[in-house]
């Protein structure tokens, strides 16, 4: 004979329809969402590692000063590694602000990604990056002018070796809206003007190394050859390059984050239902007693008691993951192609996705209920019969000053009474604002920033010179840039701009003296340095070291970078005494031929981290908002709805007595809202120290700096959230109270 | 007259479980009396005590105390009625249970603008070393002192106790009885009582008999003897 108590199962679930109906939603929400995300995450992640083999990607690439001879070539070559010439061009559009890095065809390394139109044909065509496309709007058959040529647009691309389109790879982050990247035919390549072109070489190495560190090796190694044979430029190893490697890093560190998600989720969901149950077995404690008395086992009733949540569990998780793979695999897929140029991707069945949405949750949840349950469950039939289920004997109770006025008194108890679920309610809203905050930190840490850099600008135009050029213009001010690399133990080397100013500047106004250097706020943020440190810097292509003592601080807070006399730089690094390779300038400067600039940078140039940190990240904090909102809302709604029916007959009782529902809600509604306000108010600031913990080690893995800003508005946003979400939460309440009936009372319950 | 309860008919269930509770109860109770209601289990006399607590709707007649009918009353009015008038003592006392006991009648004491001392009360009552405990602490005898506590705190016009010694044994039982007579002596509140206890109704002024939902006998006790002395 089937178990007769199965058939109480509907008519529980019927009863609770409400509570299983906003569970059952969450668990949705969050199993679809994270499947979904896991689904795209891992689809793309294939993809991008199938691309190094089947698109070729190099294993680094250098640049000379000028074109190297086929028989140097030939000589690096015999070190074990391939080259191929992967030059390109780089010229400002004229249409919009831009800047376009042109490539030839590549046939054998670094191959494109056609992902629609055609591979161009003509010496007037090109095939041009997905997302610039998107960001400028361009379509195939659209023309576009850089360097004083006209092109049209024959098909959108990904290049393998630009998945994320940094334009340099010392720059924070990566910017697919002021540059692009293209290909022509080979004589398409040629017929583009050669002011701005770069010798750029890319190698494979004969022997791949087998990890990271046998990389950096045989890079050194590769260096020290490289150097011997010519002016290097510029030389980027595969694993240092942030356009290959970067999207790989950022797409492992979401997935971390998103399933670190999901398990708190799940783990606040498991004591939220085993807070339910709790309260299930106090209303049901005299039929337990009995069903115990007439022999049922505990075994048999903690079944019993499991099937109902655990099959909620069950259906959410089926249709989470059919969302999953149909819905949100697609959202979180547009979100990474909103982001990187990636190539075509086909979704694959993600075994790993199931075990983490599914299998991991339901353990969670079945072990926290058996724990739960049959904790509950030990006591003596006798005991539930009675309803004696505390199990420390006798509850006795606390005193509380009798000069505090009664209702406060009474509000203070169902606080302590329903402690276990105002602490979940506590770790709830925590969770809850934590996420909200995430959702708001990013525009106004981002706007801060890009402020910071407007306000410190060092001037309106700098003018990186490829060798020294007069000029008649009366702002423009000589100096000397150069980049050495950090030394630091343990963290990734990156480059560190090296300004040699003049004593008489009137752009920069050094404090330090002149044997001494003053160091960016921004490195002094990262770093942690103070003045009177001494700093090793290296060369950023080759192994020699310079040691500066710092003698003060220059105001640059998104820049890594030092800044010194210009007679030292000179004399540090060894050129003539009157040297400089670069212009500051308030005014743009007109008279230097164009092919005697290697760079020029511009405000703009400074803040494509943030504009590109806000394109990357804004969906995500809609996504981020409305789910705090709901997780808020969801655990504040079933914890003190249970506080409700856990004290429906005090409530009735209250209500028999005369008291109005105002007063009745100033007890059990005011205590929670009592709650939820301190845990809003207290877990700010908390968020806030985890959130800035959490950001700085994230950013300190980027290059440059960009400094954790949190401002008073913030705190009143995700607080205004908190509030209002919680308004809606007890309106919902108020109406339970309301409905209570004063027959609830007249119940024999003791 | 201080209660007139008139032409009460009640219900419950609809069509083939349709039962009539109350059949038409006419009932007049004077200030200061003790009025005992008594009859076997599903009689209607619980149902006619929540009618006159205002807790349960009839379907037609009135209840009316001091020429104010219970039946115009919305929904505030009615709490505002248990507020002022009524005092009610339940079989299982109903305490908040986590509340202790000086809590739970300062609860009463709350609703009232002139409410007794709480302290004295409680040691009337015999709960004053106890008013630290909560319910669950203390035996059934003293926490039904407690509801009487909180019921009788705020002074009410009427007392309403549903079985208040249903739940009791023999000596606790009078116990009781003889606090709640006491404390109608002492404040001259209204007390009408339910009970099934046949020997209760000696300690009434008037004795209202119910069978089947109506009233087969109503008649003021002649020979009303103390609480204390009651037996059974």
């Amino acid at each position: 004979m089937k178990n007769p108590l199965n058939k109480r199962l509907p008519r529980e679930l019927k009863s609770e329809f409400g509570k299983y109906l906003v569970i059952f939603l969450f668990y949705v929400i969050a199993i679809s969402m994270v499947s979904g995300f896991l689904v795209a995450d891992n689809s793309l992640i294939k993809a991008y590692d199938e691309s190094f083999e089947k698109y070729n990607i190099e294993d680094g690439n250098f640049e000379y000063y000028e074109k190297a001879e086929n028989a140097v070539l030939e000589e690096i070559e015999k070190e074990g590694v391939t080259l191929y010439e992967n030059f390109y061009k780089e010229e400002e559009t004229e249409d919009f602000e831009s800047t376009l890095r042109i490539f030839g065809e590549r046939k054998e390394v670094d191959r494109v990604c056609l992902m629609d139109g055609e591979m161009p044909a003509a010496d007037d065509e090109i095939a041009i990056d997905r997302l610039y496309a998107l960001n400028h709007k361009l379509e195939i058959g659209d023309s576009i002018t850089a360097g004083e040529y006209t092109m049209k647009i024959s098909g959108i691309v990904a290049l393998s070796d630009y998945s994320a389109l940094f334009q340099n790879s010392s720059d924070l982050m990566f910017d697919n809206d002021k540059f692009g990247v293209g290909v022509m035919t080979d004589a398409g390549f040629e017929a583009v003007r050669d002011n701005h072109i770069h010798y750029s070489y890319s190698w494979v190495y004969d022997n791949k190394p087998e990890d990271d560190i046998e990389a950096k090796e045989m890079s050194e190694d590769l260096m020290s050859v490289l150097s011997q044979y010519g002016v290097l430029t510029n030389f980027l190893p595969e694993y240092c390059n942030q356009a290959i490697v970067f999207t790989g890093e950022d797409m492992g560190g979401d997935k971390a984050m998103i399933s670190a998600f999901l398990y708190i989720v799940v783990i606040i969901l498991a004591f939220v239902f085993s807070i339910t149950v709790g309260n299930t077995i106090l209303k049901e404690a005299t039929v337990i007693g009995t069903l115990r008395a007439s022999g049922y086992s505990r075994g048999e009733l903690v079944r019993h008691y499991m099937i109902v949540p655990m099959l909620v569990l069950l259906v959410a998780a089926v249709i989470g993951n059919v969302l999953g793979y149909t819905v949100f695999e697609k959202v979180f897929s547009n979100t990474y192609y909103g982001s990187y140029s990636l190539p075509t991707y086909e979704v694959l069945i993600n075994a790993e996705a199931f075990v983490l949405t599914t299998v991991i949750p339901m353990i969670i949840m079945f072990v926290i209920l058996i724990i739960t349950l049959t904790s509950k469950l030990r006591l003596s039939p006798l005991r539930f019969i009675r309803r004696d289920l505390s199990k420390r004997g006798k509850k006795k109770a606390f005193r509380l000053n009798t000069k505090i006025k009664i209702m406060t008194r009474f509000r203070l108890r169902v606080i302590f009474q329903n402690i276990s679920n105002y602490v979940t309610v506590f770790v709830g809203v925590f969770f809850a604002n934590f996420i909200l905050m995430f959702g708001f930190v990013f525009p106004p840490m981002l706007d801060k920033f890009e402020d910071d850099i407007t306000s410190n600008v060092l001037a309106e135009y700098q003018y990186v010179l490829k060798a020294p050029a007069e000029t008649s213009s009366d702002n423009a001010e000589r100096f000397v840039l150069g980049s050495l690399s950090t030394t630091y133990e343990n963290r990734k080397s990156e480059t560190v701009s090296v300004y040699g100013i003049s004593s008489d500047s009137k752009y920069v106004e050094l404090t330090a003296d002149k044997n001494k250097i003053d160091i960016s706020t921004a490195y002094r943020d990262k770093y942690g340095v103070d003045i009177g440190d001494t700093i090793t810097l290296k060369e950023s292509y080759g192994d020699k070291e310079y040691e500066f003592t710092v003698g003060g601080y220059y105001d640059y807070p998104a820049t890594i970078a030092v800044f010194m006399d210009k007679e030292f730089f000179n004399e540090t690094f060894e050129y003539e005494a009157d040297y400089f390779n670069a212009y500051f300038s308030d005014e743009e400067i007109t008279d230097i031929d164009d092919m005697y600039i290697a760079t020029k940078i511009t405000e703009d140039d400074l803040t494509k981290t943030s504009r590109q940190l806000m394109r990357s990240m804004g969906s995500m904090m809609y996504l981020f908002t409305f789910f705090g909102v709901i997780m808020f809302m969801l655990i504040i709604f079933l914890l003190a709805k249970i506080i409700i029916e856990k004290n429906s007959q005090s409530i009735s009782m209250t209500k028999i007595l005369g008291y109005n529902h105002k007063e009745i809600n100033s007890l059990y509604i005011h205590s929670t809202t009592i709650v939820t306000l301190l845990s809003i108010i207290l877990t700010l600031p908390l968020c806030n120290a985890i959130l800035k913990y959490v950001c700085i080690a994230v950013f300190s893995d980027y290059s440059g700096w960009l400094a954790y800003y949190m401002p008073p508005s913030t705190y009143l946003k995700v607080a205004i959230m908190g509030v209002v979400s919680y308004a809606a939460v007890a309106f919902l309440l108020m109406k339970k109270v309301r409905k209570i009936p004063m027959s609830d009372a007249l119940k024999n319950v003791e | 007259m201080f209660l007139e309860i008139s032409g009460i008919k009640k219900h419950f269930g609809e069509d083939e479980s349709r039962v009539e509770v109350l059949k038409g109860v006419d009932i007049s109770i004077e200030k200061g009396e003790i009025c005992v209601l008594l009859g076997p289990s599903g009689s209607g006399k619980s149902t006619l005590l929540n009618i006159i607590g205002g807790i349960d709707n009839a379907d037609s007649g009135y209840i009316s105390i001091n020429g104010e009918k219970t039946g115009d009353m919305n929904e505030k009015a009615l709490t505002l009625y248990r507020r002022k008038h009524l005092g009610y003592i339940f079989q299982m006392y109903n305490l908040i249970p986590n509340l202790n006991i000086k809590e739970n009648v300062e609860v009463g004491a709350y609703l009232s603008d002139n409410p007794l001392d709480v302290d004295e009360l409680l040691k009337t009552l015999g709960l004053y070393e106890h008013r630290h405990k909560l319910p669950n602490q203390l035996s059934g005898g003293q926490q039904q002192r407690t509801a009487i506590g909180r019921a009788i705190v705020k002074n009410p016009d009427i007392l309403l106790c549903d079985e208040p010694t249903g739940a009791l044994d023999y000596n606790t039982s009078k116990e009781i009885l003889k606090l709640i007579e006491d404390v109608n002596k002492k404040y001259g509140n209204t007390v009408i009582m339910v009970t099934h206890n046949d020997a209760i109704k000696n300690m009434a002024d008037r004795v209202v008999k119910l069978r089947d939902g109506m009233v087969r006998k109503n008649y003021l006790n002649e020979t009303k003897i103390p609480a204390a002395e009651l037996d059974w």
